[in-house]
């Protein structure tokens, strides 16, 4: 491969999960609920998916795991937040502690060693580039959803003022619920990419801050499925940059805080002039 | 008339007991007839807002019945739409036209012309309606509720927010609605409404209704006693005072965007009320802070000739003595005790401030002093602010001000959500200020407190002051257009 295609290549690869985290975002937000647990949601699709394959020797089965365990954890804090007002941010770093540190556990448990499972059954080179067209394709089939169907406009209406649509005869907390449960599910496919997709097993903190990468992308896109998508794939471009710049001598610590360092200056740079919903974060009580 | 089977909503011995075991209402029947404007009035905590959210099906009674034969739409005092959605998705939200799985937006839009021509309530479907002016948006909030096709409309505070010119127009499409068969009630305090436009009235009070009025019988008077439950006390007379010079004001620029003070040159002279008068949202709260140095200004600003800057701290230091316009959120620190909020802002300086330390003694004297003086009704001065009703409330924050002999008294709707009795005396306090000496400036949104206490008048509309006018040439007419923007003919 040339040298720029195989770039674009590996922005892709690299864009993928961080994609999936952010339209999960998109939609837990524009909801009214911060979903600072996509980085748990992450960490738990891939290694549900990962224990999920072990044990069927399956790679599908693992992948509708690695779903069903995002779905399960968006579920819970969506289910913490509207039905018991637990503060949103608290809820999701519980979250986050609780699915990386029962990854680990659960390495030690199911596979009797810490730090990374064996290799299992991947969804292989094939199944990866599913994925990665899978992540392109959510993200206009949010757009379609968010801007144009009934239940798309609720949900937006929901993270502007759900009072307003209490008063319009719809439960605004079952609205939040569903967002935050689809969205669960769209980060833990993130995570199965992470693990079955791109590798074939899981490793402690393979997640690695992409969730927040995530949500600092969500700021980025202001809050839309098309711009958050465009902010992960730039995100993915720079972690690339980093594996092609490290071939020619620049010292790796720097390359690998690239990302990051690029996502504190894109969010100092919008703050002010980008606007969350306006109950993004707000809990909704009766 | 007491026709059963032809009213359109009908509530029966309705009582409702909030946890604490607060009775919001206790025994209310009212019912409403199909064409009929009927107006419920009452004090703060009478139990209005309970009452419409309860016929609203908004929120279950205690016991009691609730029978409407259709539905029930109730337009909010705070508009519950959502202002960066377009005005079709605001009426549409909950029974969406659908084409297959999509939203089928276009039915909307449709939908939305179809009702503003049918009720001549113009509106643009793909207006944002953060970007509508206040009386737009409650034609928003009308048309999404007719959508509905209601038996009964429910206004809850409908003018509060209104224009003189654009209550007349209101009222005129309420009419046109009772006319073709509604059932509306109207919630207001305002009495002079009541008696223009409604057919029947209801007074509650205590969450009991103490008085109704059929047709042809409501009175204003009467109304308001069966309000107040007596007589409502007399305002403190004005005395012929010494003026001197106070603030001056000169182009005077604060804050941005819609609500941004644009020019306001003025005079507030010691000895005298300088009322502003305007629909809410015009600028006045901007002007209040650039005046109390909560935010910055340009222009120039000057106390007893010379130039008034600094921060809040300097001015407060300087006399100038705010009454803000939320007690709870910027006048209070509701979950601290009496004696700590009546000494805020004094904390730094003697009686209240001994050395480092501040004088406990002091500030409790200070405390007990404006509970006295001001009948805030409080089980101790120990005792936090939060259990105190928001009439005590506010009669706690204008004795802070009033404690220190204020040079300049800003007060910015001071008697927002208090009942007749508590806005008499804060009303009074502010002519006794004036008697005294203090230059007062009242901002208030209600035209019959400005004309009752104000020495002068000026308006002020989008950020802009017009000139004064004195007190023997006050005429509602031309205050109320120029309310709304007409140009001063001068």
């Amino acid at each position: 491969m040339s040298e720029p295609a195989e770039f674009l290549a590996l922005a892709l690869v690299k864009a993928a999960p961080l994609i999936f985290a952010a339209l999960a975002g998109v939609l837990c937000e524009r909801a009214g609920i911060l979903n600072i647990a996509l980085e748990g949601q992450l960490a738990a699709g891939a290694f549900v998916a990962v224990a999920a394959a072990a044990a069927t020797g399956n790679a599908l089965a693992g992948l509708a795991a690695g779903v069903l365990a995002g779905a399960v954890l968006g579920g819970v804090l969506g289910f913490a937040a509207t039905r018991f007002g637990v503060d949103q941010i608290v809820a999701g770093t519980g979250l986050n502690l609780l699915a990386i540190g029962g990854a680990a556990f659960g390495l030690v448990v199911i596979f009797g060693q810490p730090g990374a499972s064996p290799s299992v059954a991947s969804l292989g080179a094939p199944g990866a580039h599913l994925l990665i067209a899978t992540a392109l394709a959510c993200a206009f089939a949010l757009h379609l959803v968010l801007y144009h169907t009934p239940w798309g406009l609720r949900v937006r209406a929901c993270g502007e003022n759900p009072r307003a649509v209490a008063s319009a005869g719809l439960d605004p907390k079952s609205i939040r619920l569903l967002a935050t449960t689809v969205g669960g599910a769209l980060a833990g496919l993130g995570g199965v990419y992470l693990s079955l997709g791109e590798l074939n097993l899981y490793s402690d903190g393979m997640s690695a801050g992409r969730g927040f990468i995530a949500l600092a992308a969500v700021i980025f896109g202001r809050w839309t499925p098309l711009g958050a998508t465009g902010a992960a794939l730039a995100f993915g471009a720079l972690s690339a940059l980093q594996f092609i710049l490290q071939r020619s001598g620049v010292p790796s610590e720097l390359m690998q805080a690239l990302p990051y360092l690029a996502a504190l200056a894109a969010l100092a740079g919008i703050a002010g002039r980008a606007r969350a919903p306006r109950a993004d974060g707000v809990p909704y009580v009766e | 008339m007491n026709v059963p089977g032809r009213a359109a909503l009908e509530l029966r011995a309705v009582r409702k007991v909030y946890p604490g075991n607060v009775c919001a209402l206790d025994g209310v029947d009212i019912e409403l007839v199909p064409g009929e404007i009927h107006a419920l009035c009452g004090e703060n905590g009478a139990g209005k807002t309970t009452l419409v959210e309860i016929a609203a099906g908004e929120l279950r009674p205690t016991s009691g019945s609730v029978h409407a034969i259709g539905n029930v739409g109730l337009v909010h005092q705070h508009f519950e739409l959502i202002g960066r959605l377009h005005v079709w998705e605001n009426v549409v939200l909950g029974f969406e036209p659908r084409r297959g799985v999509r939203l089928d937006a276009e039915a909307a839009r449709a939908r939305v012309r179809a009702l503003s021509q049918s009720y001549g309530l113009e509106l643009d479907p793909d207006a944002l309606v953060e970007d509508l002016p206040v009386g737009i948006a409650q034609r928003v909030e009308l048309v999404r509720e007719l959508a509905r096709d209601p038996a009964v409309l429910i206004f809850d505070e409908p003018t509060a927010v209104l224009a003189p010119a654009e209550i007349a127009s209101f009222f005129a499409t309420v009419r046109a609605l009772a006319a073709r068969g509604a059932a509306v009630l109207i919630v207001t305090h305002k009495l002079g409404e009541i008696v223009a436009y409604a057919e029947r009235a209801t007074v509650l009070r205590a969450g009991k209704v103490v008085a109704r009025f059929g047709k042809g019988q409501i009175e204003l008077d009467a109304i308001a006693r069966a309000m107040v439950g007596g007589e409502i006390p007399a305002l403190a007379e004005r005395v012929v005072t010494a003026l001197g010079m106070g603030l001056v004001a000169r182009d005077l620029e604060a804050g941005q965007g819609a609500h941004a003070l644009r020019s306001a040159s003025f005079e507030v002279r010691r000895g005298e009320i300088l009322a502003i008068a305007g629909v809410e949202g015009n600028g006045q709260s901007v002007l209040a802070d650039a005046i109390a140095g909560v935010v910055p200004s340009v222009g120039s600003l000057e106390l007893e000739g010379t130039p008034l800057q600094g921060g809040a701290r300097e001015r407060i230091a300087r006399g100038v003595r705010t009454i803000p316009g939320d007690r709870q959120r910027e006048g209070l620190i509701v979950s601290w005790s009496l004696v700590e909020n009546a000494v805020l802002g004094d904390q730094d300086r003697p009686p209240v401030r001994k050395g480092i330390a501040i004088d406990r003694v002091a500030a409790g004297r200070r405390a007990r002093e404006i509970v006295e003086r001001f009948d805030v009704r409080t089980t101790s001065i120990r005792t936090t602010v939060a259990t105190l009703s928001g009439g005590n409330q506010q009669k706690l924050v204008v004795g802070r001000a009033l404690a220190g002999a204020p040079r300049l008294l800003l007060a910015y709707q001071p008697t927002r959500g208090i009942d007749v009795g508590a806005a008499a005396l804060v009303q009074s306090s502010l002519i006794a200020a004036r008697n005294a000496g203090a230059a007062v400036l009242l901002i208030s949104f209600e035209l019959d407190e400005i004309l009752a206490l104000a020495d002068r008048i000026a308006v002020i509309y989008r950020g802009m002051l017009s000139a004064t006018m004195l007190r023997d040439a006050f005429d509602r007419g031309t205050i109320g257009a120029l309310m709304a923007g007409a140009q001063r003919a001068s």
